[in-house]
């Protein structure tokens, strides 16, 4: 069942086109989105989440329409969302924060509001901190607290927004744990610059370049794109669209390899690098 | 060991909750010491009673002790959840409101030396408690907006819930200025129903636009209509009796309208959706 479904959505914001007519579904499991910055996950994660309508194209999330009030209302009640740059008010504690959104989710009832507060706060790790005030905290705790909230109510649609930035590679690892179990049985749309987050983790990928999908499919289908295309050697090569030293003195290169190159098994990275460095040239060129 | 037990019929009524205040206490304090009588007791409570005052009792340990301004709505009747969702105004920060306190004070100290000012303070007077409105949809000062524009809340109960909480501190703040000023003091009353009236005619226009913009419509119309005849000295438009009974009429029509819709009317608290 596809719980997500865009088609031909267009925004502007003044003179820039953040997204263009765009298609996505999303189903059960974890969707990615990845592009460079401005590609435009964000506008489109914000339509997924009712925040934002497209100025053309149509949505429907869970079955319904998101520009009907009532439908509105009824994917509100469940869905949760982690915005990109969220913000909290600072001087609440970290349990009076969570149970304020719970209270704008319409948990009336007091103490099953406590009990859901308190799982997502022992689930997220939480709860030595859950006392403290979100001020005192250091960015990776508030980005706990962010993904918290979102998993108020157990929503059957978690939309999040870069949700591993700014975490050492441990918490992202429980991140990773956290949102993969949350897949299972629901569907998840995220975007992160991470492309080892999204080899990991993703059912699906979309790939955004300047408002345009430039690749839906599976992480393995994209890493396949860069078969044959990657090449390790003692030097740059000119015929690289991107190339690297690697911490071992090999320069990575990617791109089409010269006659006599020694080629070497792509990463999802090398096929996303190759992908919009070709989506650049093509854009340049045009 | 203690020589004595609880009777029967103690330990039913304690067990079912129906004991007195005194008898319980006694059964409380000899069950901490008799192990003989708590098993007794343990074969006739009702279980889930026991798991429901169980669950209360975790809940009031565990949950954190609201801040002060919430225990201080809570006492004044307010629910604990809309107690919550007024802490989090942005209005109802410290240095929003002594901003506007500062400003109102300068304005009637100033007035004490120019008439002109004075007439000037009928104009101003309703644009604090709607500036305050305003503040509290303003994106950029509410941090969770994003986060709470994805809920289901519904957006007029917030609209109200708020604007009441800013009404509430700004018009007091207001009244005081006004208290300072020379003359009389009906003066420093007649501010008040323009200022209801325009708040209910911005609440309105929110199903048209953001809060934000509502409350600058109203208040440019406002400032617009009044400025020229006030500076002049005539103060009909904001203090005439006229005015008075035409922005009761506003308040009670507004009024109306938002009982009447609250159920329906959507009201657009984001930019889009
Ligand atoms: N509210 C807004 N007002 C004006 N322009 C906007 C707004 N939101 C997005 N944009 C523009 O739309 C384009 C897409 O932005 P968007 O935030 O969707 O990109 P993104 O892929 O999320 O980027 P990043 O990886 O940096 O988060 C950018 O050019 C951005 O400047
Ligand atoms: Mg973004
Ligand atoms: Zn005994």
């Amino acid at each position: 069942m596809t719980t997500v479904r865009v088609r031909n959505a267009t925004k502007s914001f003044g003179r820039t086109t953040a997204l263009d007519d765009v298609d996505l579904d999303a189903g059960r499991g974890v969707t990615g989105l990845l592009g460079p910055n401005g590609a435009g996950k964000t506008t489109l994660l914000r339509i997924m989440a009712t925040v934002l309508a497209p100025d053309r194209g149509t949505v429907t999330l869970l079955g319904r329409d998101p520009q009907r009030p009532d439908d509105r209302t009824r994917i509100r009640e469940r869905l949760g969302y982690l915005p990109q740059d969220a913000g909290f008010h600072r001087g609440f504690t970290v349990f009076e924060f969570i149970d304020y959104v719970a209270i704008l989710k319409q948990m009336t009832d007091r103490r099953a509001r406590h009990d859901e507060v308190r799982r997502v706060i022992e689930l997220t790790g939480l709860s030595p901190v859950s006392g403290k005030r979100i001020r005192a905290l250091s960015g990776g705790m508030r980005r706990r607290v962010g993904l918290a909230q979102a998993l108020l109510g157990d929503p059957d649609l978690l939309v999040l927004d870069e949700p591993t930035v700014g975490l050492d590679p441990e918490q992202r690892l429980r991140f990773r744990e956290m949102i993969s179990h949350a897949g299972e049985g629901r569907t998840v749309v995220l975007s992160s610059h991470q492309t080892e987050d999204i080899a990991a983790l993703c059912t699906r990928i979309a790939v955004f370049h300047r408002g345009r999908v430039r690749f839906t499919g599976t992480p393995g289908e994209l890493t396949a794109q860069a078969a044959g295309r990657v090449w390790a050697g003692t030097q740059r090569s000119a015929a690289a669209l991107a190339a690297w030293r690697t911490g071992d003195g090999v320069y990575r290169n990617v791109g089409d390899p010269p006659a006599g190159a020694e080629l070497i098994p792509p990463t999802l990275e090398d096929a996303y690098l190759l992908l919009m460095g070709e989506n650049e040239l093509e854009v340049t060129h045009s | 060991m203690t020589g004595w037990h609880l009777d029967p019929e103690a330990i039913r009524r304690y067990a079912e909750g129906a004991a007195p205040p005194d008898l319980a206490a006694s059964a409380e304090a000899h069950l901490m010491k008799c192990a003989t009588c708590r098993e007794a007791i343990a074969s006739q409570v009702d279980t889930r009673r026991v798991e429901a005052i169980w669950h209360e009792v975790a809940d009031r340990v565990d949950a954190p002790r609201p801040s002060l301004p919430e225990r201080m709505l809570t006492r004044l009747g307010v629910g604990e959840a809309t107690a919550r969702l007024v802490a989090a105004t942005p209005t109802l920060r410290g240095p929003w409101l002594l901003g506007i306190a500062a400003v109102l004070a300068l304005s009637a100290g100033a007035a004490q030396a120019d008439e002109r000012l004075l007439r000037m303070f009928l104009v101003a007077a309703p644009l604090g408690p709607l500036a305050g409105v305003a503040v509290a949809f303003a994106g950029g000062l509410d941090p969770t907006r994003e986060i709470g524009l994805a809920t289901p809340y519904p957006g007029l109960r917030l609209l109200l819930i708020r604007t009441t909480a800013v009404l509430a501190v700004t018009v007091p703040i207001v009244a005081a200025a006004g208290l300072m000023l020379p003359g009389s003091h009906w003066v420093a009353a007649a501010w008040l129903l323009p200022t209801a009236g325009l708040t209910c005619a911005a609440l309105a226009l929110t199903a048209r636009m953001t809060p934000v913009v509502a409350v600058g419509v109203v208040a440019t119309a406002w400032v617009l209509v009044t400025t020229a005849t006030a500076l002049a000295g005539d103060l009909d438009l904001t203090s005439g009796i006229g005015a008075q009974l035409f922005w009761l009429a506003v308040t009670a029509g507004g009024g109306l309208w938002l009982v009447a819709t609250r159920d329906t009317v959507t009201i657009k608290l984001g930019r889009s959706a």
